[in-house]
């Protein structure tokens, strides 16, 4: 990889909405058709240094360059699928309207939006096994099909980048893996993509290399460099309380079991 | 007042330039509305509204004491537009630089500027110079309209749809997705500033009809209608369009009718529009909500309709069977039998029912969770007689995830503790599917494609046809057959390390 130009180079970035920076002087370099996570807990930046890379955020010191431009000038190589809870989801907008928007990148203001436009749009929700409902308003779906709709309007921009906040938040097994799946045949075509996650358990299952942050960058490197046992454990007790709520008072046996399950799968590190 | 009434009176004549105004004004107000309402830029809307009063009587006295015009309808019209900008630049200004939010900002702004106009207008030293009707203003009297007033309603009219119509995907998408608006290279700020000088434009054009107190009905008003009735924003658009219109008409009529101000009827038509688009919207009004939750049906007796249905003996099942085995409120079984009908997972006959194709697959689904839960409790050392209704209860925790684990942690379980079958993990289980070894079941034909550490040395490698033999030693080792006639045979974690692309699944009806 040595020589070629990286597809995000993010250098001394710091951003701050207040007081707090919510980044602070991270550096880092992503090489082009790497599928790289981003962790951290709640708050600690994961959507701004995505933002970042769009270009929403201006930071306070440091610049972001994608493919070696800077991001000001690089628009259009991103494509982006936003945190669920970001998106006003009675917005009277349909399914099919909203994988139209991939396209309007590709549009100077005073053209109309022609018929292969749709067509790739209708594409893209194919990909996604989302056509059957093109005429939806976006709020009448379930939490999976919202996140395949956006998936579905980064597909038709057809960018470089894809960058990725939570899609795998409050989906069901099949959705998150027909993303997954999405996911793969992207880098397969040679895209680079940066997705949030929340769930460390697959994330070394899923990633290239993961980024985790907490304000500053913490770390960045192969999933085993990253997720090293401290972390682990501490996650994996998150999990235990939602299977004891999962399961009920009937069973206290499920924590106890659980946890002992936990600790022989953390000892001999054997995931399945 | 009388004035206007007598007016109305002496011919028809003289309503056509209200009625030009106010189509036109109506119009333009309840378009941009709609962008207002989906930002939840109302109260901006309203502040820019008050604040023009200061200019309002800033470009009165410019006039009158600069040049001895009086009551220069231009220069009034161009001071509130100038108060309006003002405002939101000091809006804007505010929660930038410090950490008051926006709201707050808001009210504060429009309230100093308001309380400037109001001020100056008290003074003795300048209020003897102002002879103009601010009641006007404040209430509006579109009766009184003239050439100047049609003038700017034109002006507005004409740069506010053109606007909308050339920047629609802008509109749409700063106000949607602002971020990704940004990523693509639209002008986002730009786009803001051009949506809140066409709120400042309108606002003053609306002012003349409903004054200030008023003007943010016409505004937003008919744009919630329409935002009740329309899943889309061009459809929203127009009707919004259609509404403020009609609304205008109508409410101009019941105050020629009542011999009232039409500013007050205009703004009571829009509202009581507005109430019936809730209550009857077709989906996002109260009636409709209501029906729903009427219709609606706990999903744990569809799901107990669904088990009693497949357990039954026979394939059409009496709808008297169904009531007795489901142990719910008759209404609601009822009401869950026609949903499900509705979904397409049963059909119905001759007071019998039968599951459909995708009902049948439900069914097994749900029926797996409850077996496997089952087994589960049993594993943990549930009492034997308690094991069904427990697991009854649980099996209505079914999604893939929790199912998946537990079959994962049981070591994929063929018979749950009574000796019926668990049926296989279907979600997953369609042919090219790509799957771990271990939820291959008897018959099943695969290819390998990968194999894990914990599998390296059993004998496989990627590329090969497997076909699966029954599992041995109490459902703990799984025996796979190569193409060459092979036997390998694997342990629960081997068998996880295995993955492999289905060929062949012959499953069971
Ligand atoms: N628009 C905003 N205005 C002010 N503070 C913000 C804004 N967005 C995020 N923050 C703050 O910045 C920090 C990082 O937020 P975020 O990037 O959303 O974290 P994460 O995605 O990891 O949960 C948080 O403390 C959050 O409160
Ligand atoms: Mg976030």
């Amino acid at each position: 990889m040595a020589g070629s130009v990286p597809a995000i180079q993010v250098d001394n970035l710091t951003v701050s909405y207040g007081p707090v920076p919510a980044l602070l002087d991270i550096s880092l370099s992503i090489p082009a058709g790497q599928l790289v996570g981003v962790i951290g807990p709640n708050g600690s930046g994961k959507s701004t240094l995505i933002k970042a890379i769009l270009g929403f955020v201006k930071p306070d010191v440091g610049t972001v360059q994608l493919f070696g431009e800077d991001v000001s000038r690089a628009k259009g190589r991103v494509a982006y699928v936003p945190q669920r809870g970001s998106v006003d989801w009675d917005f009277p907008v349909t399914v099919r309207e909203v994988a139209l928007m991939g396209r309007y990148g590709n549009k100077r203001w005073w053209q109309d939006m022609s018929r292969n436009d749709y067509a790739l749009a209708d594409r893209a929700l194919e990909q996604v096994r989302m056509s059957e409902f093109s005429k939806r308003q976006i709020g009448q779906l379930s939490g999976g099909q919202q996140q395949r709709v956006f998936m579905a309007r980064a597909l038709a921009q057809d960018a470089d980048i894809l960058l990725l906040d939570e899609p795998f938040a409050g989906v069901d097994a099949a959705t998150e893996r027909s993303i997954l799946d999405v996911l793969t045949r992207a880098r397969q075509s040679g895209k680079t993509m940066v997705v949030v996650h929340h769930d460390l358990e697959t994330a070394a299952e899923y990633f290239d290399a993961l980024i985790l942050l907490k304000q500053r960058l913490y770390a960045y490197g192969t999933p085993e460099q990253v997720l090293n046992a401290e972390l682990l454990s501490e996650v994996y007790e998150g999990k235990l309380r939602v299977f004891a709520a999962l399961a009920g008072e009937p069973i206290d046996q499920v924590l106890e079991d659980a946890r002992s399950s936990v600790l022989s799968k953390n000892k001999n590190g054997d995931v399945s | 007042m009388m004035e206007w009434l007598t007016e109305i009176h002496q011919g028809q004549g003289h309503l056509i330039k209200p009625l030009i105004v106010g189509t036109l004004v109506s119009l333009v107000c309840s378009i941009v509305g709609c962008f207002i309402i989906l930002r939840r830029l109302s109260f901006l809307s309203d502040a820019i509204a008050h604040a023009m009063l200061a200019g309002v009587v800033g470009g009165y006295l410019l006039m009158k004491l600069a040049f001895g015009v009086e009551a220069h309808v231009g220069a009034m019209l161009l001071g509130a537009l100038l108060a309006g900008v003002i405002t939101v630049a000091l809006v804007s200004f505010v929660t930038g630089a410090s950490r008051i939010k926006q709201d707050t900002a808001i009210g504060i702004m429009y309230t100093g500027i308001f309380a400037i106009g109001a001020f100056a207008i008290s003074m003795k030293a300048l209020g003897k110079h102002i002879h103009i009707d601010i009641y006007h203003f404040i209430v509006g009297s579109v009766i009184t309209v003239g050439n100047p007033e049609l003038w700017i309603a034109g002006i507005v009219a004409a740069i506010v749809i053109p606007l909308v119509i050339m920047f629609y995907r802008e509109l749409q998408l700063t106000s949607f997705d602002p971020v990704m608006a940004a990523s693509i290279g639209m002008p986002v700020l730009a786009v803001d500033y051009m949506l809140t000088g066409m709120t400042s434009l309108v606002v003053v054009s609306g002012v003349r009809i409903a004054g200030v107190i008023l003007v943010v009905a016409l505004i937003i008003t008919p744009a919630a209608s329409a935002y009740l009735l329309f899943d889309k924003l061009s459809r929203m658009i127009v009707a919004s369009a259609a509404i403020g219109v009609g609304c205008f008409w109508g409410g101009f009529w019941l105050a020629r009718v009542a011999g009232a101000s039409p500013g007050p009827a205009i703004v009571i038509t829009g509202t009581g529009f507005f109430m019936l688009t809730l209550v009857f919207a077709p989906h996002y009004g109260l009636l409709a909500d209501w029906r729903r939750r009427l219709h609606a049906v706990p999903q744990e007796i569809k799901e107990d309709v669904l088990g009693s249905v497949l357990r039954s003996d026979e394939e059409w099942v009496p709808l008297t069977q169904v009531m007795r085995n489901v142990s719910s409120p008759r209404p609601l079984v009822r009401s869950a039998i026609g949903s499900l009908i509705r979904q397409d997972l049963l059909d119905q006959e001759n007071g019998k029912v039968k599951l459909t194709m995708q009902g049948r697959r439900e069914a097994r689904r749900l029926l797996r969770a409850h077996r496997i839960w089952e087994t589960y409790l049993d594993h943990m050392g549930t009492p034997a007689r308690e094991l069904h209704g427990q697991a009854h209860k649980l099996e209505h925790l079914n999604d893939e995830r929790t199912i998946d684990y537990l079959d994962d942690k049981l070591g994929h379980p063929l018979t749950d503790p009574h000796g019926s079958e668990i049926p296989e993990d279907f979600v997953d289980f369609e042919e090219l599917e790509e799957v771990r070894a271990s939820l291959l079941r008897k018959g099943n034909r695969a290819e390998v494609i990968r194999i894990e550490e914990a599998a390296r040395g059993s004998g496989l490698h990627a590329g090969m046809t497997v076909s699966t033999e029954p599992r041995s030693s109490d459902g703990q080792t799984w025996t796979l057959v190569t193409d060459d006639g092979r036997q390998v045979q694997l342990a629960h974690h081997q068998a996880d390390a295995v993955f492999v692309k289905l060929i062949q699944v012959d499953q069971k009806p």
